[in-house]
């Protein structure tokens, strides 16, 4: 044999040897499915280990699996005790009255006591931490800690949703004295939490690995191992399903789910949530007549858009609240009728022979099935006499449009909220104060901006629920869907459905 | 140069109609709040002054906080871009492979039946862009023969090893930890090959090219009537004239490749440099977007720089005397 025979041997066997090995070993790992782990194929990333630091919805599933919230929602989104397990908000909504449990320990072994609430809802906020949750408990003036399980919150003006802010986005229990000592970017590198999980490894944009934490002050997790493996591209999430590489996969393309529901071992969901897809419109331009406005959305076929885009599955609404909410009233309908939409329009003086011309903004990607929508509506209204250009924004742009009164007549628009309070709903998507509507109506604007002061639960639920009704009869804002989370998980793995789309991680078990 | 396109970056994306608070405040923030927060930023600063301060600080390395993360960009941008480094340097070497291999059995072929296939075949290849080819390998070597990994950096039973260096096949070297390593480099093979697959058609091609121009040359008729055989003279003796052109190539395209790492680390789950860009983009996150940017420029003139070096090498007439 010649030297350079023995070098090709060579070569070749140790290129075999290395694949080998390496196939091996990932074919081990492969088969080694672990029944005491979960692999979940998340559509994003945390911003931050800082869960007071952004208010995002999607992140609040991971949150609530390594933080403690005061409050939490049952799988029917009432409020239920949670490390707080008593609480009392005053009749004039000014002053909070807070009983904490007195057995949650941080991850660290330290106890968690009021102090490390006041930290959170004020200290931080006075210090100007930049947190989201500053701008939500901007009006709390003080807080008192009257004991280790004893706080009490004191306001500058009312709030009544105090409470569904507590078990909602931003308001987790942070360690006052850990954060202390290793500082902010310290804290967000190695978080420590209450939950019932506690983080174990995290690779921006890739995976977050979850371990059970067993001196948790509630009911232990049955898995003990969550691996949650950031997947943003919709079709490597199926990919990751199909392939059995993930166990659960959120947010996938609403045929897939079809499709995957279909094969063997695994089950597709679709999940009514609280999330509703609307159209903001403005009261000036192309839609200062009301006619207009409700021509435009008497034209509207939502039953088709559900077809068409969620395979049935979205639900078509008259309210800017999702069924099941307290302020959703299932008798008030708007009806589709393109033939009431065409006598409206020549009330204003428009048909299909002389169109109104406007404009109808969207984002392209924001939320699933948002410039199709769009195009699709913009079909509905050429047939009735309104010509819609259709303008692609991208999401960040919004803001900026609106501030300057720069958005068109109508915009397609996605809001979510998991408490499912009215006020979260039409309370801030019809507010003039914040930056989420284009209407500047008068009226409208008086009715939502009193609302904000009522305290009574009952009065202020009946209040948005007649406000929301009014301003769909007249043209106000349009709602169009109740959108739907699409889940497909294997079908030995069982969770807890809530009602609010958020999965609890720590819900999780295998059959 | 890069002080040219720092500013260019940067008055870029200055004057695009995006308002970079507008996802970092929280919904409920007021038009006054708003603004304040825009004047602590200083985004309500004439954009000399905003640059100024911005150059000030990159000359420290210090390139701001992320509006979205609230972290400092520095430290996302050592935390990502070792992996994209680590990427890119296997896709060019997929891509100088594949491409020179190409290239060389596409001339051997010349001539006979194989060629025009081999030719459809490589302009097929070149047409697809490479996040088709991303998803096309997941589909086949991911699900369809579930071969190969396709999230991620490593299986989830094992744990990140201590960053000594911040590039993941080294610092599993360095641990002592070879299964770990092959888990690594298989979790590389996809978005690597996807990266690198579709630059290889047009080094084939000029190879291919090249070397039909270095045969029409005297020495190659003489080393055949020398009696060495075909395959010593394509080898030997021809192809490291014709690589020239194709090494030119390379330098501009691997600068590409670079930039294509921003969908492939998407679609793989890869914690690059890439996908940190695209959310930045996602959330008009101007002050990664800018720092990102630039280390792109500096990664493209960083290639171009090593295969003009390269270039040197193989070409005596450019050494110096």
């Amino acid at each position: 044999m010649s030297f350079k025979d023995t070098r090709r041997t060579l070569l070749k066997g140790a290129g075999a040897g290395i694949a080998t090995l390496a196939l091996g070993t990932y074919g081990r790992a492969a088969l080694a499915a672990d029944k005491d782990t979960v692999t979940i194929a998340w559509p994003s990333d945390v911003p931050s280990w800082d869960p007071q630091q952004r208010l995002v919805p999607d992140a609040q599933s991971i949150y609530k699996a390594v933080f403690d919230q005061p409050l939490e929602q049952n799988a029917g989104m009432a409020l239920t005790p949670h490390v707080a397990k008593k609480w009392n908000l005053s009749a004039d909504g000014k002053t909070l009255e807070l009983e904490f449990r007195d057995d949650v320990l941080w991850h660290d072994g330290s106890k968690f006591t009021a102090a490390d609430f006041r930290f959170g809802w004020f200290e931080r906020i006075q210090r100007k931490d930049a947190i989201d949750l500053g701008r939500v408990w901007n009006e709390v003036t003080d807080i008192q800690v009257a004991s280790p399980t004893r706080a009490v919150v004191t306001m500058s003006q009312a709030k009544p949703t105090a409470l569904q802010w507590l078990a909602f986005m931003g308001n987790f229990v942070v360690p006052r004295d850990y954060m202390e000592k290793v500082g902010l970017d310290g804290f967000r590198a190695k978080p420590i939490g209450s939950g019932p999980y506690r983080l174990a490894e995290y690779q921006l944009n890739s995976r977050i690995v979850l371990e059970r934490n067993d001196q948790y002050w509630g009911p232990k997790p049955k898995v003990r191992r969550v691996i949650i493996e950031i997947v943003k591209d919709p079709s490597a999430r199926v990919a990751a399903i199909q392939s059995g590489k993930a166990d659960l996969a959120l947010n996938l393309p609403v045929r897939e789910v079809d499709r995957l529901s279909k094969t063997a071992g695994l089950s597709g969901e679709f999940n009514p949530i609280p999330r509703l897809i609307l159209m903001h419109a403005r009261n000036d331009m192309g839609f200062a007549d009301e006619n207009v406005r409700l021509a435009a959305h008497h034209a509207i076929d939502k039953q088709a858009l559900s077809k068409a885009f969620y395979n049935g599955k979205a639900v078509p609404l008259s309210m800017v609240s999702t069924p099941g909410t307290p302020a959703f009233d299932p008798g008030f309908k708007f009806s589709y009728d393109p033939k009431l939409a065409q006598s409206l329009l020549a009330k204003a003086g428009f048909g299909p022979s002389k169109p109104l011309k406007i404009k109808l903004a969207t984002t392209n990607g924001n939320f699933p099935g948002d410039f199709d929508i769009a195009r699709a509506i913009a079909a509905m209204w050429k047939k009735v006499g309104i010509d819609a250009e259709v303008d692609v924004i991208e999401y960040a742009k919004y803001f900026e449009l609106n501030r300057g009164r720069k958005l068109p007549e109508a915009t397609i628009y996605s809001w979510d909220n998991a408490t499912g309070d009215p006020e979260i709903f039409t309370g801030y998507l019809l507010n003039p104060k914040k930056p989420f509507t284009p209407w500047r109506g008068e009226e409208e604007g008086k009715r939502v901006l009193a609302l904000e002061s009522v305290v009574d639960y009952k009065k202020r639920v009946e209040g948005y629920r007649d406000f929301e009704k009014y301003a769909v009869e007249h043209g106000a804002t349009i709602p169009l869907l109740q959108s739907v989370q699409t889940l497909v998980r294997k079908r030995d793995l069982q969770y807890q459905k809530y009602r609010s789309g958020i999965v609890y991680l720590q819900s999780l078990a295998w059959k | 140069m890069l002080l040219a396109v720092s500013v260019l970056l940067f008055v870029v994306l200055r004057l695009i109609p995006v308002d970079p608070l507008a996802l970092s405040v929280s919904p409920n923030a007021t038009v006054e709040e708003i603004e304040k927060i825009r004047h602590e930023m200083g985004f309500d600063r004439p954009i000399v002054a905003q640059y100024w301060l911005w150059l000030k600080g990159a000359l420290r390395f210090d390139f701001g906080r992320s509006i979205y993360h609230r972290e400092s960009v520095a430290s996302l941008i050592a935390r990502t871009l070792p992996a994209s480094i680590e990427l890119a340097a296997l896709a060019i070497l997929v891509a100088t492979v594949l491409g020179l291999a190409g290239g060389l059995t596409l001339f051997h072929v010349r001539g006979t039946r194989k060629e025009p296939v081999l030719d459809v075949a490589s302009i097929a290849i070149l047409s697809l862009p490479e996040f088709l080819w991303g998803l096309f390998f997941i589909l086949l070597f991911g699900v369809h023969w579930a071969l190969l990994p396709f999230t991620g950096r490593l299986s989830p039973e094992y744990s990140m090893p201590a960053a000594r260096t911040g590039f993941l096949l080294l610092d599993t070297l360095l641990a002592g930890r070879p299964d770990m390593f092959a888990d690594a480099m298989l979790h590389m093979i996809l978005p690597a090959l996807a990266l690198g697959v579709g630059f290889s058609p047009a080094i084939m091609r000029v190879l291919r090219s090249s070397l039909q121009d270095v045969y029409a040359e005297d020495y190659i008729r003489q080393a055949r009537l020398r009696g060495i055989g075909e395959v010593q003279i394509l080898l030997r003796h021809a192809a490291k004239n014709a690589i020239l052109p194709a090494l030119t190539l390379m330098g501009v395209q691997f600068g590409f490749l670079f930039g294509g790492t921003l969908l492939i680390e998407l679609i793989y789950s890869y914690p690059g440099m890439g996908n940190m860009m695209v959310e930045a983009v996602r959330n008009a996150d101007l002050p990664v977007i800018q720092a990102v940017g630039l280390v792109y420029c500096i990664a493209v003139l960083s290639i171009n720089g090593l295969v003009d070096a390269a270039y040197s090498m193989l070409n005596p007439k450019l050494r110096p005397r």
